[in-house]
């Protein structure tokens, strides 16, 4: 009779068993941490301190107690809280205090998800609760039924809400909340790293709104943010309000023993230096530890992983735990399906749950012992905060992260150091992005007029305003500009997407039954819901029967088949401005906007288990047109002397190797910026490879490769001469190049750029 | 590149909600005293109205009490409230304790839909009765920048405690108090008022016809008012941003005829609805002077609400059995039982089916509990279950299967409970 294994024992069992040990690369070890604590503060309202008596807190983490002291005296500060480090009584104490000492006084919570704000209310309430003060909470949502709306906005002492009900409800509405505006004391910044790029251009935008707002009604609320482990806290923080912050990162919560392994995945083609994949590998890993009912939870990158990842695991332990234990958990879902997962994992009735990033923010799932990461997740803070999902109770925890054969993933595993040595990411906005930027001068038009010379946050406003006057949008009289329009222009606003339509994806197995199960943006659907694609849907496969790309409604049947999908999706660019360049002995390397139109090809079947490809078809969509900011490097042909096919794969090839060293180097997700390799560069007719911003206009990664790109260069060719490939494999230049000198001509590329110094001009 | 061109560049993926700009003129800021068109304004009867260094529009025109707007002249307001101050009655819309010179008919223009605080009122237009007739006054925006001349000028002409209005509950009056936010400092604080909203008794009269009950479709259908080259609702965003460019009054006219109009029909209207509850209305249908006995109803003015239903319960037409079954109710409610038994048997006889299975339970249960008689009692259970039963989509509230089964079941158990007593007696 086999027992159920502990967690310690499959801790052992995994360091030593024939199966796993052979692939463990790298076994670190974070010891525990003891708690670092100080006296609750003397100013604290008695009512208050025996509240946090009563759930057995009688003095103050170190950082708890600094935000506590610095935003009761007025500072802005920006909290650097680990998970499970108690943060949110790092804004809870000292606005409870303020509305104690002042009951007309108001704050507004800020969550990047409504999820988010549900919880963090039922956190407050109870300590209103037992403090038995006079206090209102509430949450301020799309689910907010409209007879306590008038409520929440009189009398809401704290109001929870998200940026996107900021923005297209409340700050369009400010004349009804007047009461909010007038006595604003504190503003609460939750989850801080999440407002980066594309979205958090849009919120600093909206803060900028908000604090144009409070200057009108007279108040200037101080800002506490509280921000996961990042590069950059107090940039982040003072970029996003505009405001002066101070730092506390004296992180004073302990943490339970943590055991980080790096799995590499066995060779299975030596020549082509190909890896068993990361997908089965982690499947063979979570189901030893679900057999043993070890809770666990396996990131995947992708959607497509995370429905693979499921139907197998699902597969494999239904006998033993039954079909609902394993769930699935991802953005395309229904908001009802997601509350119901984070219900069954805290309750502990589901032991195991495949996610995507999605489940990285703060939502409170409760215990899990172990995280599996399927790949390296992009960066470190990301690998981080995923690790942070298991043990968030002081327990000993496992996290496991297995390696895929793509050259970023192999370069992390095969450097340890830097992993646990280096900075996380830097997080980056670019607030004055021109097209996030206008539609924000518009709806802060539409709120209350500019004057002329009037500055929006830091920007100056002279050209944009004089702009929408002669769009017709606004109406210069004196010298203030009016709102001068029927349009009401938050609704056509979406923070979260560049692209406003999504598509939305109905189920039609039932005829009598027809039901909407998901929706996706329209760039990701070009290649995931195209005609016959196959879509995964809680582990189960739907097969899209009909595009409608006019209405954005993608029809799709249940069915049963052994493959999915895979779409190309075929790139085509355009230089229309340079603005930046220098000259390097391989060729020119320039910054500037460019334009990008894309357009799905084809698509192909590949089979489950043995990843083959058993069939291709041609997709017919119209193709979609991006402007946006880019990095190119031109390569001089002359120099180089290689002919046209060598040269074609070489570069190849070289894009390759680039597009997975950009990400570690401007510090950003693999997404966020393209690299696209084009023989004949429209513009200066010159081989080049070009790095995109993937959001129209850009947000400012491609000006950072155009400044790195040195760095950039010397890294990928290191990781190229170190693989130890014969002619090119996954790991590094990829599998697309097929002519056998591909990976010395490559070098050659990259040996030529090393070469003697640029000009600038 | 300059931020200009790189915004021409980016045009393609900036959301244009907006209207395509025409061509570009430079503006003109213009003061009252060298404002353009100045003929035009003065032969509509417009005079602008200074504050400080702004300056807002205002129109007055008159009209004679015996001026004839759809079926009323404006002499028949002076009635109605009267009438009112007869009647003891309380209703929303009673103006007992009013003159008729108090009310104030109120509408406004604005730039959008919605109450967003961009939303700019730039006509606020008001009437009232004078000892010789009707004087209507328009306050109109001239620039965006005249905001606070507006308000003034509006807010010194009207008495906020009796405003009548289409709608404005929820519209006007919210759209005033927001603008009125942003300029508040400029301006004595807004009172409380009182109001008395037309749209909402628009809706529980005429729902029964009309497929809209906007104030244009009452206009024409109830109250025989015809418009002519009238400038439809909609259009005058449109019409408002082409005058503050171009300054021309022409499209800004026909939208100040159109307001005119607007708020000369509350007063008809508010005649008819005041004719209409307190029965003066000769021509009222059947129809009408019932729904005026539901609105009694629903406000618990018993009297007024049996006597609305008794009057239509004479005839034989449909509405005559929904008066019956609705008097029924009425006799219910005050525990009258043997003056509803008739009614509702009638009902039972001659209503449509949703009234027959409605009467049919009724007289069950008052057989059931008052009366105590189960044979009657079982037998209008029955008759429920078999108009039911025929017409199954006829389900509402409680009335169900379940419950009907349920009431069979209890009334058998008890006369076989009596059966049973009446054998050992």
């Amino acid at each position: 009779m086999k027992m159920r294994k502990n967690l310690s024992e499959m801790i052992n069992e995994i360091k030593i068993s024939d199966k796993f040990k052979e692939n463990i690369v790298h076994w670190h070890t974070i010891e525990e941490k003891e708690a670092r604590v100080k006296d609750m503060p003397d100013t604290l309202h008695p009512a208050l301190k025996d509240a946090l008596l009563q759930r057995g807190i009688s003095q103050l983490y170190t950082h708890q107690k600094s935000s506590f002291e610095a935003a009761s005296s007025g500072e802005s500060i920006v909290a650097v809280t680990p998970t499970a480090s108690g943060k949110t009584l790092c804004y809870n104490l000292p606005i409870l205090q303020s509305i104690v000492n002042d009951p007309d006084s108001r704050a507004l919570y800020l969550f990047p998800t409504k999820a988010l704000a549900q919880d963090q209310k039922a956190e407050i309430n109870e300590i209103i609760e037992e403090s038995g003060l006079e206090i209102n909470s509430y949450t301020y949502d799309g689910d907010t039924p409209a007879n306590i709306r008038q409520k929440v906005r009189r009398a809401g002492h704290v109001v929870m809400t998200n940026p996107d009900m900021l923005h297209s409800a409340i700050l369009p509405h400010h004349t009804k909340w007047v009461s909010l505006f007038e006595n604003l004391k504190y503003v609460v910044i939750d989850e801080l790293h999440i407002y980066r790029g594309v979205f958090g251009s849009h919120v600093a935008n909206v803060i900028r709104r908000l604090r144009r707002i409070c200057r009108f009604y007279g108040s200037d609320p101080v800002f506490i943010c509280t921000s996961a482990t990042i590069a950059n806290p107090l940039e982040l923080a003072q970029s996003l309000t505009e405001k002066k912050m101070k730092l506390i990162d004296n992180n004073g919560a302990p943490s339970g023993r943590k055991h980080f392994v790096f799995y590499n995945p066995p060779i299975v083609n030596k020549p082509l230096n190909i890896r068993r994949s990361a997908t089965l590998e982690v499947r063979s890993l979570a189901v030893e530890l679900l057999k043993n009912k070890v809770q666990t939870i396996v990131f995947a990158k992708s959607r497509v992983r995370v429905e693979i990842l499921l139907t197998y695991l699902q597969e494999l332990v239904k006998h033993m735990l039954g079909p609902k234990a394993i769930r699935g958990y991802r953005g395309g879902y229904l908001p009802t399906e997601r509350r119901a997962i984070e219900k069954g994992l805290r309750s502990g009735e589901i032991y195991g749950v495949v996610s995507t990033n999605a489940l990285e923010l703060g939502v409170d799932i409760g215990q899990l012992q172990v995280c599996i990461m399927t790949g390296y997740p992009g960066s470190i803070s990301s690998s981080w905060q995923q690790a942070g999902r298991a043990g968030r109770r002081h327990s000993e925890s496992l996290v496991i992260m297995v390696a895929s054969s793509n050259p970023l993933d192999q370069f992390i595993i095969g450097h340890p150091d830097y992993f646990f040595n280096r900075n996380p990411e830097t997080a980056r906005i670019n607030p004055d992005n021109l097209i996030i930027l206008i539609d924000h001068i518009k709806c802060a038009s539409y709120e209350l007029p500019f004057s002329e010379g009037e500055r929006f946050g830091t920007f100056e406003t002279e050209e944009v305003l004089e702009y929408l006057v002669e769009e017709r949008v606004l109406h210069q009289n004196g010298n203030k500009f009016y709102w001068m329009n029927d349009a009401f222009p938050a609704h056509n606003v979406s923070l979260r997407s560049a692209s406003q339509e999504n598509v939305v994806i109905i189920d039609q197995s039932d005829v009598a039954h027809v039901k909407v199960i998901g929706e996706m943006d329209r760039f990701s659907a070009m290649t995931l819901l195209h005609d016959e694609a196959i879509y995964l849907h809680q582990g189960v496969q739907y097969q899209v029967e009909y595009l409608d790309w006019e209405e954005k409604k993608a029809f799709v049947r249940e069915v049963a088949v052994d493959y999915y999908t895979d779409a190309n999706l075929a790139v085509e660019l355009k230089v229309l401005e340079q603005d930046r360049a220098k000259q390097a002995v391989l060729g020119e390397v320039g910054f500037g906007d460019v334009s990008v139109t894309a357009m799905a090809t084809i698509f192909k079947k590949i089979k489950f288990d043995t990843h083959e490809n058993i069939g291709s078809g041609p997709i017919s969509l119209p193709e979609e047109e991006l402007h946006t900011s880019a990095a190119w490097l031109s390569i001089d042909e002359i120099g180089l002397q290689f002919e046209q096919e060598r040269l074609e794969q070489g570069l190849i090839g070289t894009a390759h190797a680039l597009k997975h060293i950009v990400p570690l180097f401007v510090m950003c997700d693999p997404s966020d910026v393209h690299v696209v390799p084009q023989v004949r560069a429209v513009h200066n007719e010159q081989p080049t490879i070009f790095f995109y911003d993937k959001y129209p206009g850009g947000i400012g990664l491609s000006e950072k490769v155009f400044e790195g790109i040195d760095t950039i260069m010397k890294e990928a060719r290191r990781m190229v001469e170190r693989c130890l490939c014969e002619s090119g494999c996954p790991s590094c230049i990829g599998t697309d190049p097929s002519s056998s000198t591909a990976k010395r001509d490559v070098l050659k590329i990259f040996a030529r750029y090393d070469k003697g110094d640029y000009i600038v001009y | 590149m300059s931020i200009k061109n790189k915004l021409n560049r980016l045009k393609s993926h900036i959301v244009h909600q907006e209207k395509e700009p025409a061509q570009i003129e430079k503006k003109i800021q213009p003061s009252a005293a060298e404002m353009p068109y100045k003929q035009q304004w003065k032969e509509a009867g417009v005079k602008p109205y200074y504050l400080d260094d702004a300056f807002c529009l205002v129109r007055e025109v008159y009209f004679p009490l015996d001026y004839q707007h759809g079926h009323y002249k404006f002499s028949d307001l002076i009635h109605a409230v009267s009438a009112w101050n007869r009647k003891e009655i309380s209703h929303p819309l009673s103006s007992k304790g009013h003159k008729p010179n108090d009310l104030f008919f109120f509408d406004t223009e604005t730039t959008g839909l919605g109450g967003g605080a961009g939303n700019t009122i730039f006509l606020l237009g008001h009437a009232s009765l004078t000892e010789s007739g009707v004087v209507l006054k328009q306050h109109i925006l001239p620039n965006p920048g005249g905001e606070v001349a507006l308000y003034k000028s509006f807010l010194e002409s009207i008495d906020y405690t009796t405003m009548v209005t289409y709608n404005g509950k929820a519209f006007d009056w919210p759209q005033v108090k927001t603008r009125h936010t942003l300029i508040r400092e400029h301006l004595p604080k807004l009172p409380p008022f009182g109001h008395f909203d037309l749209y909402h008794a628009a809706r529980r009269m005429w729902k029964h016809r009309l497929e809209r009950t906007k104030l244009s479709i009452v206009e024409k259908e109830v109250l025989g008012i015809e418009r002519k080259d009238d400038i439809p609702g909609f259009l005058a965003p449109m019409i408002y941003f082409d005058f503050v460019e171009s300054k021309n009054p022409e499209g800004m006219l026909g939208i100040m005829k159109h307001n005119e109009v607007d708020i000369l029909s509350l007063i008809s209207l508010y005649t008819h609805l005041s004719f209409q509850l307190l029965g003066l209305d000769q021509k009222q249908s059947e129809r009408e002077t019932f729904e005026t006995g539901r609105w009694f109803a629903a406000l618990g003015e018993r009297e007024a609400a049996k006597e609305k239903f008794t009057k239509v319960s004479g005839g034989n037409s449909f509405d005559a059995y929904k008066g019956m079954h609705a008097l029924a109710f009425e006799y219910k409610k005050q525990k009258e039982w043997l003056q509803a038994i008739p009614l509702w048997e009638t009902v039972i006889a001659k209503g449509d089916l949703k009234e027959q299975l409605e009467a049919s339970i009724e007289l069950a249960k008052i057989y059931e509990h008052r009366q105590i008689d189960f044979n009657k009692a079982i037998f209008y259970t029955e008759k429920a279950e078999n108009i039911f039963n025929g017409n199954l989509q006829l389900k509402r509230g409680n009335i169900n299967l379940e419950n009907i089964a349920k009431r069979k079941a209890r009334l058998t158990k008890r006369i076989n409970r009596e059966e049973k007593i009446r054998h050992i007696d």
